[in-house]
């Protein structure tokens, strides 16, 4: 599988910011469990680890500003829409069954990795479908 | 949409990566339009012309006109 110049500079930079969050998280975890800082130090700490958070989302932008090849790009959005899909459906079932106590609390911020996922999944299935249809010459 | 660009390409001996590397864009791309899955923007579609030195429309084949 080849990738446009923008793909790879998504990679890298995507790359980058997980390792950043990764890396937070785990000094997050440390940090609550050796030093049991007092709540502002903990909201704090949890802000910060968000930040890679809103990072991810800016890279995410940045490639799909920067791919030049549309068709690439109709279908890069068009995962998106459909991770989205799966998000809000997965989530207001999830909300509903809260409602009637029938499963617990869950953490907000599975949404976006769940969103990711949803969004890698359907890439990965279009693309399968494109390579299905490709007629080479 | 249906088109000619298949065809076209042919004529001149391009492989659909020849026509992706001259039109700058991959090669999943010319693919796409030539099996009609995929509706090249404007832009795009104004390059493909101006390569093969036709107009827009006798490259593709326009939706509203019926078929003869």
């Amino acid at each position: 599988m080849s990738y446009t110049p923008a793909a790879h500079r998504y990679r890298r930079r995507f790359s980058a910011v997980t390792g950043a969050y990764v890396a937070l998280i785990a000094a997050n975890t440390g940090v609550s469990i050796a030093f049991d800082p007092p709540q502002a130090v903990l909201g704090a700490m949890a802000f910060v680890t968000a930040l890679p958070i809103i990072g991810m989302l800016v890279v995410i932008g940045l490639y799909l500003r920067e791919e030049t090849d549309e068709f690439i790009r109709d279908r890069i959005v068009t995962s998106m829409l459909i991770g989205l899909g799966i998000l809000f459906s997965v989530t207001s079932i999830l909300g509903l069954l809260q409602f009637e106590r029938i499963v617990g609390s869950l953490p907000v911020f599975l949404a976006f990795p769940l969103w990711c996922a949803a969004w890698g999944l359907t890439q990965g299935v279009l693309a399968v479908r494109d390579r299905r249809l490709d007629r080479p010459a | 949409m249906k088109n000619h660009l298949r065809s076209l390409r042919a004529e001149r001996g391009w492989s659909q990566q020849e026509l992706a590397d001259r039109l700058e864009v991959s090669r999943q791309s010319v693919n796409a339009i030539e099996t009609g899955r995929y509706d090249p923007s404007l832009p795009l579609a104004f390059r493909i012309a101006d390569l093969f030195e036709r107009a827009i429309e006798e490259i593709f084949v326009n939706p509203a006109t019926p078929a003869a």
